[in-house]
């Protein structure tokens, strides 16, 4: 009686894969996460994305443009993103030299000024790539770009693609999560499914503003049962259900009230193991100071990175990692004060070097991939003429590490100023198909039908970048 | 042919460079997105020359013997910013001479031949037109055959919808269940029609014969109207903020949602509440209370997730237009008009053009209040205060007028008395630190340029001052960046010394939390502030934010000096202590008198009464037609397109649009008119959801070509069909539905119900309604019942939640009101506050539903949150603690038999079964724990507590 096509025509999901209408019957009965493969070769099995809010300063600290320093202060005429999406035309700007001394690192002689000076020590892991360009001048809709490949319209965030293409590989654990997520600049668009089923949903872990000692997965504890109390009331439940479960019997409503039973027993081992997983005090006394943990500017975010590190280990799929506030003028944003940005490094440089040295002496670092950046670079002029830079969504660089891309390698550049990408050009789009292709996902079948077509993270756009791949 | 020398079998020159360069040039930069094989971008393909000539969708790529005109050639130039080819690397000045050259000679191209069909399409081609497609037929019209359709057991049928069900069932050799319980269908009609739960004793006391009594006074009462506004709100995608990047809070949103709740309540016709949602602005109102109404009706327009900071405001624009056009044809048509934008409709009788030509109505109306603002702003418009508020608010102007003026005349006053010359050295150095609020000096300040300290004129602040000599204009700033104690809102005060021959226009940069001014300082007159300083205004900032203050000499006309700034915020205000002391003025003390009124306009603007206003949209002064925007860019415009509607829908003999009007009115009048194919029939599919747990059409968004047809295609026109003629009346086509023998079937088994299973193999999905649907309850309904049973809820009917009235929406208080919202209220769920970038939390684990779009279904996953939820929230906790409590309050006599009896009733609408009995009296006598000891009712709040866990608690049967 149910042919494919009817299937397809009926399913809630509807159109798609018949890996799909399997994961939809899953759904069913409480599975939709369970593992499925891809559509390509895997090289990565996970992603830690490392967001730096606000937008980091590319000339300040990874592409190096000699030619800042020699026409310091000089006036010319730029194509200013902020200037073109108002009037349609450039405007005259004076230009800025870097803040921070260049120089070239490690055998692979890759640039790096001293913003970072933990990270230039890890050159030689690094894929540099400085040809990124993207969309949205403003925070808001730069940010919802970068995570959900539009600037305005209500579309599924990365991790829930990813999620939803590949599944998870722990049961007892959330497939995607991020770590002190902000309310601002997208909020929880930025970890949202919208129309994908809800169990691709990012599981916040903690807020911006939280310490990070405090982040946990919300509703995890009953605060006022002892675990007697929680055993017998658990053991309850479970009799209740099995009557409930027996009365459905025959009824055609069985597999509806399994997918609920089952929802507790999850949750009843997520309990059980989530609390581990975070907890950082069985981390050896060496590891913590890896990662900067117990030292003033570097605390905060050296436990993030490492709760990062603990939940790859454990199968997450998909761990981001917030370094923002909830202002709409986030961390890296220094309009009027780049000296500022040396302040924001000193909280981030050691943690992310930690976390990348500690992944590589675990093992970790070969299926996991690494990334880096903020939702749009700065301009290498004088805001307004003054001390600070503004956004720069046309050219701009980010890093990725690990699994499946060159290391010690550069891609991609700017014009002599640093402002325009203009070689090696990677929309965001781009590198959102390059970050599928690593996971085993073809960006242009990975599509989820909604509202009469199939939608994509990378819409119509989107080239893998095989430059990069190792 | 043009081509000089195209002679076959003979190489011309021109040839020669096709092949040797300009080939492999486009085979290597252009075919990977313009080829036959691989893509074809912008349906414009390169692989053969007709390709070019004909172009893709901005039509010939290049005009053989011109460059200059060449579209190609201004695409790889990268000179135009919408359109560089090819995308990732500009090719070289070579290669470029290569193609201009050949576009010069003539374009010579050889390549006649169409290579192979391009990469097989993933959408076979289909018919789409209107004919084809079922939802675009007019309803038929019932004739009696159709109408009531033949049955053998004409027993069973109680109305005609009956004989259509049964009709089906009979015609597959099935037949229908028994009817519902008396205890399963009283919890249906409860919740279905209000939301809410029966009380135990209602479930006790129904009487399944008497339906139509307890049906009228459902319908009659507030709950229906909640319920079913919610309904409504869900598929207008109603929020109380934008969401998104820079989330603006609707402060008069709650008028929508009272619209909505109190149309539904007294009876409005769903068709007069499309036509109001669509142009209420433009009908007549012969009252003031239909005048509010309406104008109210259109912030279904304003209502989206607009991104208000998007910079590129033409852009904005569109998305906005996009936004409303999507939405409108979701929720009233089924239709997904969206994907018109860049393409004509893949599957549905819908044109780039009919898009543009509904685009062109919505761009003659304006939705936000301007479209230069750096964070733009929806409309908000005045509504018709009634005459005593009327009354109190004249007084108030009158008030303002009279204080307005003499603070004209006083200000006219004092610049009469202002000294002409420079030699005013008033009061001499001050220090930083004795001045309040937080001070710059300009020792603090970043300085790029050349400037010059100086202690010539003495009223400085600080050790002296800078000025830029009048040289080198456009090469010296000075940036002060203050540290911000904490977020608020600071008046920006910049002292400076001033003498003849300064500048009068120094410009001066701010960059606040909120977003940046640009101002001037005239230099040339003396700081009217204590003689130190001038007052720039008030703006927000952020504690650890960006905010800073930039003061340049670029473009000014005389010397620039540059003293110090000082941020006072509110707290350190002196003015404020001054004002009251100056409250009697001396009799010539103009300055304080001018400072004492504009505290006191300030003071009378801030206080009640205040002109109500309201969300929603109004004419644009410039009504006229939008062009094809090509691909949707705003930047490549196509032929004008006339108003107008979906020409496959057209409907003979409706008015056309005027030039002067933007055709909202007529809109409104096509879309409710009785021949309209789609609009009735979208709205009872459904209300027909919302009642059986499934449309007729099951896609209920979709009613295109991908979507699904419906199962009972002859009761849908015959409902749509009496419907209309019933005045399109809710109430009345609910207590039809209700009343159906359809709808009171049985949704599980009862002991000895036969042949369920061979039912349930035949018929799994339940197309031909066998069976009622076992439906799941929304987060509302979970909710509310929960509030219900715990006797904790606030039956508070209509009026807002969120007190947003005065908040500034570009105010810390606005900022902070939705990021800091904290969610205590224990009203129904439709008035909990519906921002879009935080929610209950409730809301957020049970139907991660998005309030960014139209919402037909909620979605029905199970997940893990959930069950979290259920076993570990304070507000699960909490209630069942009321509930125990509440049940500790029953009859002291009742025995815990009674008490058992009552919960199961409140919470699932049934008497336990003996095995639940037995397990839910074994908990209750469990050992008390230790260390600490567990009282009796603590034990039943656990007991309550697991109730509501599970998985019958979500189902409606």
């Amino acid at each position: 009686m149910t042919t494919r096509r009817h299937l397809l025509k009926t399913t809630a999901c509807g159109f798609g894969s018949l890996a799909l209408a399997a994961m939809c019957q899953n759904q069913a009965s409480g599975q939709p996460l369970f593992l499925r493969p891809g559509h390509v070769p895997a090289r990565a099995k996970r992603v830690i994305f490392l967001f730096m809010a606000g937008g980091i300063s590319q000339v300040d600290s990874f592409d190096y443009k000699p030619r800042l320093a020699k026409e310091n202060g000089n006036k010319r005429s730029f194509d200013d993103a902020r200037s073109v999406a108002k009037t349609g035309k450039g405007a005259e700007q004076r230009v800025m030299q870097s803040l921070w001394e260049f120089r070239q690192r490690g055998q692979s002689g890759q640039w790096a000024s001293e913003l970072f000076p933990h990270l230039a020590g890890l050159m030689d892991e690094l894929c540099v790539v400085k040809g990124m360009h993207t969309e949205g001048v403003a925070h808001g809709p730069a940010t919802l770009f970068l995570h959900t490949g539009t600037t305005n319209f209500i579309r599924p965030s990365m991790g829930s693609w990813i999620s939803y293409g590949l599944g998870t590989e722990n049961d007892n654990l959330p497939s995607f999560v991020s770590i002190s997520p902000s309310l601002s600049n997208g909020g929880p668009r930025n970890y949202s499914t919208a129309f994908l089923p809800p169990v691709f949903q990012g599981t916040p872990l903690g807020r911006t503003g939280q310490p990070a000692a405090e982040a946990t997965i919300r509703n995890l504890n009953n605060q006022i049962l002892s675990s007697g109390d929680k055993n017998r009331q658990f053991g309850l439940l479970r009799g209740l259900h099995q009557e409930q479960l027996h009365q459905a019997a025959g009824s055609g409503h069985q597999e509806a009230v399994e997918a609920v039973i089952n929802s507790y027993e999850l949750a009843w081992r997520l309990q059980a193991n989530a609390p581990d997983v975070l907890d950082l005090a069985g981390e050896s006394a060496a590891t913590q100071s890896l990662y900067g943990i117990g030292q003033k500017p570097t605390d905060n975010f050296g436990r993030q990175c490492l709760m990062a590190r603990r939940l790859a280990e454990s199968g997450v799929r998909y761990i981001q990692v917030n370094y923002t506030d909830n202002s709409n003028n986030p961390a890296w944003d220094q309009h009027g004060n780049m000296p500022q940005h040396k302040n924001h490094a000193m909280a981030v440089d050691q943690p992310v070097a930690g976390l990348l040295q500690d992944l590589k002496q675990r093992g970790l670092l070969e299926d996991t991939l690494v990334w880096f950046g903020s939702e749009f670079g700065r301009t290498p002029y004088a805001q307004d003429n003054g001390t600070g830079r503004d956004h720069n969504p046309l050219g701009f660089t980010q890093w990725l590490a690990g699994a499946g891309v060159k290391p010690g390698f550069s891609y991609g550049e700017t014009d002599e100023f640093g402002h325009l990408a203009i070689a090696g050009k990677i929309h965001m789009h781009d590198l959102h198909a390059t970050i599928l292709h690593l996971l085993g996902l073809d960006h242009e079948r990975l599509t989820f039908r909604h509202a009469g077509r199939d939608f994509r993270l990378t819409d119509v756009h989107g080239h893998v970048v095989k430059e990069i791949l190792s | 042919m043009l081509i000089a020398g195209s002679v076959p079998g003979e190489a011309s020159p021109g040839l020669e460079h096709f092949e040797d360069k300009v080939r492999p040039l486009l085979v290597e930069h252009c075919y990977e997105c313009h080829s036959a094989g691989h893509k074809i971008k912008g349906g414009l393909r390169l692989d053969h020359r007709a390709g070019w000539e004909t172009g893709g969708d901005s039509g010939p790529a290049l005009t053989p013997g011109d460059p200059a005109t060449s579209l190609l050639l201004r695409a790889i130039s990268y000179e135009d910013r919408d359109l560089k080819m090819p995308p990732k690397q500009k090719l070289s000045a070579g290669q470029t001479a290569i193609l201009r050259d050949w576009i010069a000679a003539g374009a010579p191209d050889p390549r006649e031949e169409v290579p192979g069909d391009p990469a097989p399409a993933r959408i076979p081609a289909r018919d789409i037109s209107a004919a084809a497609l079922w939802s675009f037929q007019p309803p038929a019209v019932p004739t009696e055959e159709t109408r009531r359709p033949r049955v053998k057991d004409t027993a069973w049928p109680r109305d005609a919808i009956d004989h259509h069900i049964l009709a089906e069932l009979e015609q597959a050799g099935l037949t229908a269940v028994p009817d519902a319980p008396p205890e399963a269908l009283v919890r249906r009609l409860f919740f279905d029609l209000t939301g809410l739960p029966p009380s135990a004793e209602e479930v006790s006391n129904f009487n399944a014969e008497a339906c139509g009594p307890l049906v009228d006074r459902l319908l009659a009462s507030e709950a229906f109207a909640e319920r079913w506004a919610q309904h409504w709100l869900d598929i207008t995608r109603f929020a109380e903020s934008s969401g998104g990047g820079r989330t603006l809070p609707f402060k008069d949103a709650w008028r929508f949602r009272d619209y909505v709740i109190e149309s539904i309540h007294r009876e409005v016709p769903l068709d007069q509440m499309i036509r109001e949602h669509l142009a209420g602005d433009l009908l007549p109102a012969p009252t003031t209370a239909d005048r509010t109404r309406q104008l109210t009706a259109t912030a279904f327009l304003a209502l989206g997730p607009t991104n208000y900071e998007e910079q590129d405001k033409g852009v904005l624009r569109m998305d906005i237009i996009d936004e409303q056009l999507e939405t409108m044809g979701r929720s009233f048509m089924g239709l997904t008009l969206g994907c018109a934008r860049c393409h004509d409709h893949k599957f549905d009788p819908v044109t780039t053009k009919d898009y543009y030509a509904l685009a062109g109505i919505f761009r003659s109306t304006q939705t936000l209040r301007d479209y230069t603002s750096n964070v733009a702003h929806w409309v908000d418009l005045p509504l018709p205060p009634g005459p005593a508020l009327e009354e109190a608010l004249q007084q108030k102007d009158r008030q303002l007028a009279s204080l307005q003026t003499e603070l004209q005349q006083i200000t006219a006053l004092i610049k009469t008395q202002q000294p002409m010359s420079g030699s005013l050295t008033a009061g001499g150095p001050a220090a930083a630190a004795d001045l309040p609020g937080l001070v710059l000096d300009d020792s603090a300040a970043r300085i790029v340029g050349d400037w010059k300290p100086s202690t010539t004129y003495r009223n400085y602040i600080g050790q002296g001052y800078l000025h830029d000599k009048k040289a080198e204009k456009g090469t010296c700033t000075a940036t002060f960046i203050p540290s911000i104690p904490e977020t608020g809102r600071y008046e920006v005060r910049v002292a400076y010394t001033p003498a003849p021959g300064r500048a009068t226009n120094v410009p001066v940069h701010i960059l606040h939390a909120d977003g940046e001014e640009d101002l001037s300082i005239d230099q040339s007159v003396p700081p009217p502030l204590d003689g130190r300083f001038v007052s720039l205004g008030t703006f927000r900032f952020e504690k650890d934010g960006a905010g800073f203050i930039l003061i340049s000499n670029e473009g000014t006309n005389g010397i620039v000096t540059l003293d110090a700034i000082q941020l006072l915020s509110g707290k350190d205000r002196p003015s404020a202590q001054a004002d009251r002391a100056a409250e009697i003025p001396a009799d010539l003390d103009a300055p304080a008198r001018q400072k004492q009124l504009q505290a006191e306009i300030k003071s009378v603007q801030n206080k009640p009464p205040f002109r109500p206003e309201t969300m929603g949209v109004q004419e644009d002064a410039e009504p006229g037609d939008c062009p094809v925007h090509i691909r949707g860019s705003i930047r490549n415009l196509g032929p004008i397109v006339p108003r107008g509607f979906i020409r496959a829908a057209m409907i003979p003999g409706l008015p056309a649009i005027p030039p002067g009007q933007s055709g909202r009115l007529q809109l409104a009048q096509w879309m409710t008119h009785p021949k309209h194919p789609l609009t009735a029939r979208v709205m009872i599919n459904r209300i027909w959801m919302h009642l059986f747990g499934e449309g007729l059409v099951r896609s209920v968004d979709n009613f295109g070509a991908s979507g699904e047809t419906p199962t009972h295609p002859q009761l849908l026109d015959h409902l749509a069909h009496d419907f209309i003629h019933d005045g399109w009346s809710l109430k009345k086509l609910v207590r039809r539905l209700v009343l159906t023998r359809t709808y009171q079937l049985a949704g599980s088994p009862l002991p000895g119900t036969a042949s369920w299973s061979a039912r349930q193999a035949a018929d799994p999905d339940n197309r031909l309604l066998w069976r009622a649907h076992r439906r799941r309850l929304d987060a509302n309904a979970l909710r509310d019942a929960i509030l219900t049973v715990s006797g904790q809820i606030d039956r508070r009917f209509l009026g807002p939640n969120v007190q947003a009235g005065t908040v500034d929406p570009n105010s810390t208080e606005a900022q902070t009101l939705e990021y800091s919202y904290v969610f205590t209220d224990l009203r129904r769920s439709v008035y909990s506050p519906a921002f879009r970038n935080r929610r209950l939390e409730f809301f957020e684990n049970f139907d991660f539903a998005d309030i960014n779009g139209p919402i037909g279904q909620r979605t029905r996953a199970t997940i893990v949150p959930q069950a979290l939820f259920f076993l570990n929230h304070p507000f699960i906790i909490g209630q069942s603690q009321s509930t125990a409590r509440r049940l500790a309050g029953l009859p002291p006599s009742a025995p815990e038999q009674e008490r058992l009896d009552w919960l199961w009733r409140s919470v699932l609408g049934r008497t336990p079964t003996d095995a639940e009995r037995r397990q839910a009296l074994d908990y209750l006598t469990l050992p008390s724990s230790r260390p600490v000891p567990t009282t009796e009712e603590a034990r039943w709040a656990q007991l309550v507590q697991t109730l509501f866990a599970t998985a019958d608690f979500r189902f409606l049967d």
